[in-house]
């Protein structure tokens, strides 16, 4: 059958138990079902499609779910992972202390040039708010990645900051194939006129950014 | 509704090649969860437990099922949900409001998906 995509993402979710992570698994529905069946035992990843400059793409989105508790991530976890939502409560000050051990984690098991994004989830519970959105963005801004703050209980911004990251993976690998593609079905492609359209998209994107 | 399929519906969800001539949705959401012609319509028997237990103390109850709409590749799905292993099994939910299980899938084998014609829409 014919490959019915043009890009797969594999993204993880990372950050402390009871940060939301499981609910930012892409729940843009408001009501959530939560069979007895299905929770009892657990969710291991989802497969989401989404559609960014008119190229389908694949998602298959991993929760550690609960492992993070046993410290056991590790390099299997990571391996293949193309980018990284961390993510930590706002009315949770150690979750977003613990946003640094798991960038060091990170730095330590997974690949060089993961994508990372950092997401301060729990943003409708205003009155019970231990973490400024300032400092969220100062902590970003140290790592130079990027910051949202989301509510997956009130569906805000989850769904922009899959589509954040997975436009920010799709640049990457989109200059990493011009820079190191310069084989011969490239450069046809660059002095025809696809060329000149795919570069327009590209740099579309970037403006995007 | 959790039965099995009559035969005149599946004449209207599958094509002359057995292929799924829908979209297949969640019953309960708007979630996509497989396109036109991406799965093939099967006879398989396979026990799944029902969506809505009535509590955690009882047994699993659930009904064997016998149509189901099989992928070859998971990365077919638009959007499925996959729940860990029990006995092998992962159990296919949707991925939007987690309905489910909607499908399942044996690890042991790689290259088959199974969606129950009867837990799903077609159209």
């Amino acid at each position: 059958m014919a490959k019915t995509y043009d890009y797969l993402f594999k993204l993880l979710l990372i950050g402390d138990s009871a940060v939301g992570k499981t609910c930012i698994l892409f729940r843009f529905s408001e009501d959530a079902f939560n069979s007895t069946f299905i929770s009892t035992i657990g969710i291991d990843f989802k497969i989401r499609t989404i559609e960014l400059d008119e190229k389908k793409i694949k998602l298959q989105i991993w929760d550690t779910a609960g492992q993070e508790r046993f410290r056991t991530i590790t390099t299997a976890y990571y391996r293949g992972a193309m980018g990284i939502m961390l993510v930590y409560d706002i009315t949770n000050e150690k979750s977003f202390d613990n946003i640094r051990t798991w960038i060091r984690n990170i730095e330590e098991h997974a690949s060089k040039d993961v994508e990372k994004m950092m997401l301060g989830n729990k943003c409708d519970l205003q009155d019970r708010r231990q973490v400024s959105k300032d400092r969220g963005e100062q902590l970003a801004i140290e790592h130079g990645i990027k910051f949202m703050e989301t509510s997956a209980k009130a569906s805000i911004n989850v769904e922009e900051a899959f589509f954040t990251l997975a436009r920010d993976i799709k640049a990457k690998m989109d200059r990493k194939i011009d820079s190191t593609g310069p084989s011969k079905s490239a450069g046809y492609q660059l002095s025809g006129k696809d060329g000149s359209s795919s570069k327009k998209s590209f740099w579309k994107s970037c403006t995007l950014l | 509704m959790d039965s099995n399929f009559p035969s005149e519906k599946l004449e209207e969800i599958c094509d002359d090649e057995c292929q799924n001539k829908t979209r297949i949705f969640c019953q309960r959401c708007p979630s996509l969860v497989l396109s036109p012609k991406q799965a093939k319509l099967v006879k398989k028997e396979f026990f799944l437990p029902n969506m809505f237990q009535k509590n955690d103390h009882t047994p699993i109850e659930g009904v064997t099922l016998n149509d189901f709409w099989l992928v070859t590749n998971m990365m077919t799905f638009d959007n499925v949900g996959f729940s860990k292993a029990v006995d092998n099994i992962m159990y296919l939910i949707c991925a939007d409001c987690e309905m489910g299980p909607i499908g399942w899938h044996s690890i042991d084998d790689k290259k088959a998906y199974y969606i129950a014609v009867a837990r799903v829409k077609h159209g």
